[in-house]
């Protein structure tokens, strides 16, 4: 069998229909260019949600949540509800809340160290939490900074914040097909919500500094607060940047240098948690199981 | 390079045949341009994005078919034909191959 | 954080990348190795034989399915975000379709022929579980054998 000279099949070069580039060089380009896009949109997009929620009317975010009231709980007698919202009332004043703006703060007979402010101007305060706090002061502190958010308008901005991250999150999924893609994406976008999360609480603990130097003409106390969380993390606290607040020490450090700045003295009498309240306190935390903590 | 999807050059011998030569490429357009398509794709009609995306990708086809038929001495590819297949949603593989020859 | 998920995702990847990586080079290996055994079966797209008395013509063909790994099917999906060459679909679709060449070839040679001609191709890809991403690629290629008797031309 023979062929026709003119007939001929010269090897052919390698690489000519493939890049020549390491995987893993592309991979770590990719990777890092998308979760920086993520991360410039998610941070846009936040920075506007905390914009656009100053001016949706208070009125209007306390009517849409008007609805799911029943959710707090009711006031269930004894002097711990009407001490809370007679502080409260103060503290609101002490924080030049703008006309128009309530808070209504719930008092919850659980051992949970935690106490929240949600939209409508609900603050919710945990027996927990109450039993750690020795001084009015400190329980002031922690009414303040709830206050603040409030007034600060965060349980807004972050929902709008939240369903923008949503919204992203599932663009990315569906464009790339890979729940896993959203995966690896999805923690580089909630870096930055907690760092806006952390931005926000370093100014409601500003604001309620303020109040609490207006309420009492001192910052006292304030350190209590964070103290006592500090005792009751166990196991370690996440680093910085993990985390959806502060450190506690930062914080102190941050309250601190605050009152420096403004003049305001750092410490002063505290009032003591009136002797009522406190056995109400520790009635509520020793009737619910021991060691259930959030 | 005489790129032709001709059997035989009218006027021209063929002095040596070279073989099958090929280019290919996977390409896609970024997720702003899929999208753009997807809601054109309501009201239907050209998607412009993928016209360009599958040319892109023919041009870049060609010039590695070409490339591989300058490799082996070639002066022409004859016969030359595409194939066009999507491999996953919005990204397309094109395929270029013909014959390498040397025209007289 | 989904620390579980993540752990899972990081597995898979480093898994893919390795395996993949390892299963590449050794087919690229295996291919030009073949390449070079099977350098003596000439291939070609034009449409006619040199002769048109060599008989027999029998229709050869060769098809192998590639199955993408885990890595390159997250790099992939990143670069579609982006736009722009998938490059790592690219060694997938040229290692399909010369090993589609090479298996060709192989059956032009057991039949006894020296040259496939009309070589055409035909890619079919095997869609994975959703319609974005790809599991697996189908190159054919076929064509026509011819020989073994060549008359001298």
């Amino acid at each position: 069998m023979s062929l026709p000279p003119e007939y001929a099949n010269p090897p052919l070069p390698e690489g000519i229909n493939v890049t020549r580039t390491h995987p893993l060089a592309d991979f770590a380009r990719l990777l890092g260019g998308v979760a920086v896009v993520v991360v410039a949109v998610v941070g846009v997009s936040a920075v506007a949600a905390a914009h656009l929620a100053r001016f949706v009317p208070f009125s209007a975010e306390a009517a849409a949540v008007q609805r799911f009231e029943r959710v707090f709980p009711e006031a269930g007698g004894g002097p711990v509800e009407p001490w809370l919202r007679d502080l409260t009332a103060r503290i609101a004043a002490a924080s030049r809340l703008p006309s128009g703006m309530t808070v209504t703060v719930h008092y919850v007979q659980e051992p949970t160290v935690n106490a929240f402010a949600t939209l409508g101007g609900h603050v919710v305060m945990y027996a927990g939490l109450l039993e750690k706090l020795e001084s009015e002061n400190a329980v002031a502190m922690v009414l303040a900074h709830e206050v603040a958010h409030v007034k600060l308008r965060h349980p807004a901005s972050t929902l709008g914040r939240g369903l923008v991250l949503g919204l992203a999150l599932t663009l990315v999924s569906t464009a790339t097909g890979s729940d896993m893609v959203g995966n690896v994406l999805g923690p580089a976008g909630l870096l930055t919500v907690l760092s806006f999360s952390r931005r926000q609480e370093r100014e409601a603990d500003e604001a309620a500094a303020g109040a609490l130097a207006t309420l009492y003409g001192h910052t006292g106390g304030a350190p209590d607060l964070f103290r006592a969380i500090e005792v009751q993390r166990t196991g370690g606290s996440p680093p910085a940047f993990l985390s959806t607040h502060p450190l506690d020490a930062e914080r102190i450090a941050a309250v601190e240098s605050l009152a420096r700045a403004r003049g305001w003295p750092t410490t002063g009498a505290t009032r003591p948690v009136p002797p009522d309240v406190r056995a109400a306190v520790r009635r509520a935390t020793e009737r619910a199981a021991p060691g259930v903590v959030d | 390079m005489l790129v032709t999807s001709l059997e035989i050059i009218p006027g021209r011998r063929v002095a040596k045949h070279l073989g099958l030569v090929q280019g290919s490429t996977v390409r896609a357009k970024h997720a702003g341009k899929d999208l753009m398509a997807s809601l054109k794709n309501i009201v239907g009609g050209e998607l412009k994005g993928y016209t360009e995306l599958l040319q892109e990708a023919r041009v870049e086809a060609t010039a590695r078919m070409v490339k591989q038929a300058e490799a082996v001495g070639a002066n022409a590819v004859l016969n030359v034909r595409y194939s066009t297949s999507s491999i996953t949603q919005g990204a397309a593989e094109l395929l270029a191959y013909g014959t390498a020859v040397v025209l007289e | 954080m989904d620390h579980f998920n993540l752990i899972v995702f990081l597995g898979l990847l480093l898994l893919g990348y390795v395996a993949g990586r390892i299963a590449e080079s050794r087919h690229y290996r295996s291919i030009r190795q073949r390449e070079a055994e099977l350098g003596d079966v000439l291939v070609f797209a034009s449409r006619f034989p040199p002769d048109f008395r060599v008989r027999p013509q029998t229709l050869v063909g060769g098809s192998v399915v590639v199955g993408e790994d885990y890595f390159k099917s997250i790099v992939a999906a990143l670069q579609k975000l982006v736009g722009g060459r998938l490059k790592s679909y690219e060694t997938l679709l040229d290692r399909a379709r010369r090993e589609a060449v090479l298996r060709m070839k192989e059956e032009a040679r057991q039949k006894g022929a020296s040259m496939v001609v009309n070589v055409k191709f035909q890619t079919f890809s095997i869609p994975g579980r959703n319609p974005n991403s790809l599991r697996a690629v189908e190159v054919l290629a076929y064509g026509t054998a011819l020989g073994p008797a060549m008359p001298r031309g």
